[in-house]
């Protein structure tokens, strides 16, 4: 190479004089660069389309200065980035909040190592030992042995996204589903998903199954509903890893780009990946009707869910089968995991603060237009109390 | 070549009639084109189309001004807008750090291996450590740096985390470059500065240093460069940052790669997939000044010697 070329050279002060000029105008550069940079304005209008920074307090917010970090579920991503900026919106910009999707599992883990100040998660804090940790034990450790909370804060509905030529109805059941997901149902045009969709003629090609590679809340939240609402067609554990037939793919995107690309596929992903990708999704008949997935169907199912912890804690009992009648009841819910009492005062500020604006009608409104469904208003208000308990 | 004109010396007089090879040597020598000229191909194609899809993909945030002066905070994948400044001076401000460290510890172990200690079984065994370094994957160094400074001394992840993490990758590549441009220094050079009264360390940093001036910045640069890219440590040792932070203690900063990593998962209708095409392509870009800067440092010190 050039090694050669210079090898053999005494020197004089010439030499180095032009390299340091050289080197100087790079840092210069780099300067310059460093010294003109800014954060864009924050006049970032609020997907749901509230005003920004009308009058900055109307919502009772208090908008503490500080920082905050968290991760977790990336479920819900879309929505709690879409909150930040709002929340940045509504006070200001005085706080800045860093939302990492690293997933619930590992958001968790930085929550109770305190690498983080709240997690996100799409499944709540363990009370029972895995691989000798206790979730639950290790994050109230983390909170100066106070317990730590989980608080429903998004509901993501499961959509069944389906890629076929002029159907633009599909109607299925969480029995059906598990067909279709086991293999056992292998073409669009068999009886038993004729029966669901009278008048709509589906071909007779084979179905593609798509499922999540990666080990994902949203497939185990889908195996649950199966499981639970699918009269014994589905028989698995429900797990993160994907146990039924199809072709993997990777993340929610992968899974989403794969249905849009390929004709007479079908797979489960989170709503919002499904409207990004403008796929159509199936109505599930969980026995009273066809039911279109909307945030208020949704909204009705979890509605029905049951509180399982206790006081502040409420993690949420789902319920997927049986629900009443314009319900859909395929959904995940994601929770934020805070520390009730512990955190350095200035985060807890902030925390609180963000948590109220995030569960506040005004912010859950605005979820339905990112694929989310807004918190039933009662759970709503419970969480709510949970977060204004938070010390 | 060489094969026809030893053959056609053997029958000097006669009017040049060239004889053809063998069959079994024409087909070899065909093949073996064919086969360089494929593989010079394939080398170059798919070096080509990722320049080309990242360039096509990317280049149109590139040309905006906003792009280089703004952050992504209040941006979100549904928005149009931000840039990525906080990324490149996240990207920027931890490979200086880094090459703060890695470079005057690079450059003096080199010099002591080759001025102070060449043969010895130091510097034997130091080379074969460094060796070993040049081979250890980022995310061993990155594990390695949040072992020790996260799990055992209790600090929280922070950027400058990730600059140790870097030096530990960059420190082999200097090392390694400085070494062989000194090994280059011809001995002669040294002689006659001892013969004239000056001293070791003198000699060293008059003398050898300068003569290897621009073959160590090239290691430097090509370190850097390297350096830039690394995912591992900014996954494992600090957590993403939309918005702009200059101080290495926080725990939480952009970066090109962690950028590009944040918004990989979108999909391609949404106005942050875009952008994610876009820092791929400023880092490409970094990388590159950073390589062309190394060989117009190189260039400058040979210019000289006219």
């Amino acid at each position: 190479m050039t090694t050669q070329t210079f090898a053999a050279r005494p020197t004089n002060r010439l030499v180095s004089s032009r390299a340091a000029k050289l080197a100087a105008l790079a840092a210069m550069a780099t300067l310059s660069l460093a010294a003109c940079g800014s954060d864009p304005t924050s006049t970032g209008e609020p997907v749901g389309g509230a005003e920004p920074g009308s009058s900055a307090n109307a919502s009772g917010l208090a908008c503490p200065e500080g920082k905050l970090s968290a991760e977790g579920s990336s479920a819900q991503a879309n929505a709690i980035t879409e909150a930040i900026v709002a929340y940045n919106a509504e006070c200001g910009d005085k706080a800045t909040i860093e939302y990492n999707p690293t997933g619930s599992g590992a958001g968790i883990k930085s929550f109770y190592n305190g690498l983080v100040d709240f997690a996100g998660s799409d499944s709540v804090l363990k009370t029972e030992s895995s691989d000798g940790v206790v979730e639950a034990d290790k994050a109230s450790e983390r909170c100066q042995n106070n317990p730590a909370w989980n608080l429903p804060m998004v509901v993501g509905p499961i959509a069944f996204a389906y890629n076929i030529d002029g159907a633009d109805k599909l109607v299925l059941n969480a029995e059906v589903l598990a067909e279709i997901f086991k293999g056992e149902i292998k073409t669009w045009n068999d009886p038993k998903i004729a029966k669901l969709n009278s008048g709509v003629d589906l071909p007779a090609e084979n179905i593609t199954v798509f499922f999540r590679s990666d080990e994902s809340g949203t497939t185990e939240n889908t195996a649950k509903f199966l499981s639970k609402a699918g009269n014994g067609a589905w028989t698995d554990e429900p797990s993160k890893a994907w146990t039924g037939t199809g072709e993997g793919k990777n993340k929610s995107s992968g899974v989403a780009e794969a249905t849009a690309n390929t004709k007479n596929s079908i797979s489960y992903m989170e709503w919002s990946y499904a409207k990004d990708n403008k796929l159509s999704t199936a109505q599930l008949d969980s026995g009273k009707g066809p039911v279109e997935l909307t945030g208020e169907s949704v909204g009705k199912a979890v509605a029905e869910a049951k509180v399982k912890g206790s006081g502040n804690d409420l993690s949420l009992d789902l319920k997927y089968a049986g629900t009443g009648s314009g319900a859909y009841p395929a959904l995940l819910v994601t929770y934020e995991i805070v520390c009730s009492k512990g955190l350095p005062a200035d985060k807890t500020a902030i925390v609180k603060d963000f948590l109220t604006y995030f569960s506040s009608p005004d912010s859950q409104s605005q979820l339905e237009e990112l694929g989310y469904a807004p918190l039933p208003t009662e759970l709503q208000s419970k969480v709510q109390t949970a977060v204004a308990a938070i010390q | 070549m060489s094969a026809m004109t030893t053959t056609t010396s053997t029958s000097t007089e006669a009017p040049l009639s060239f004889r053809r090879p063998s069959g079994g040597r024409t087909i070899k020598n065909a093949l073996a084109t064919v086969y360089v000229f494929l593989a010079t191909v394939l080398t170059i194609v798919p070096l080509a189309w990722v320049l080309y899809t990242v360039i096509t993909k990317g280049i149109r945030l590139i040309l905006t001004q906003q792009w280089w002066l703004q952050s992504q905070r209040g941006i979100t994948p549904r928005r149009e807008g931000g840039g990525a400044y906080h990324a490149i001076v996240g990207t920027v401000e931890m490979a200086l750090i880094c090459a703060a460290i890695a470079v005057p510890l690079g450059i003096l172990g080199a010099i002591f291996l080759i001025e102070y200690a060449k043969g010895t079984k130091v510097a034997r065994g130091v080379s074969f450590m460094v060796d070993i370094l040049s081979g250890i994957p980022s995310i061993v160094a990155a594990l390695f740096i949040y072992a020790l400074f996260i799990t055992i001394f209790g600090f929280g992840r922070s950027a400058i985390a990730v600059s140790f993490a870097l030096v530990l990758l960059m420190l082999p590549v200097v090392l390694r470059s400085t070494e062989e441009m000194l090994k280059l220094v011809p001995n002669e050079l040294r002689e006659a500065s001892y013969a004239l009264g000056v001293p070791k360390w003198k000699t060293i940093l008059r003398v050898v240093i300068p003569t290897a001036f621009s073959g160590i910045m090239t290691g430097i640069m090509l370190g850097l460069a390297r350096v830039m890219g690394e995912t591992a440590p900014l996954l494992i040792l600090v957590s993403y940052a939309v918005g702009i932070n200059f101080s290495p203690t926080s725990d939480t900063m952009g970066a090109l790669p962690t950028m590009i990593n944040s918004g990989r998962d979108q999909a391609p209708q949404l106005p942050g997939y875009e952008r994610v095409w876009a820092a791929a392509l400023t880092l490409i870009l970094i990388s590159m000044f950073l390589n062309l800067l190394a060989r117009a440092i190189a260039r400058a010190s040979k210019l000289k010697e006219k």
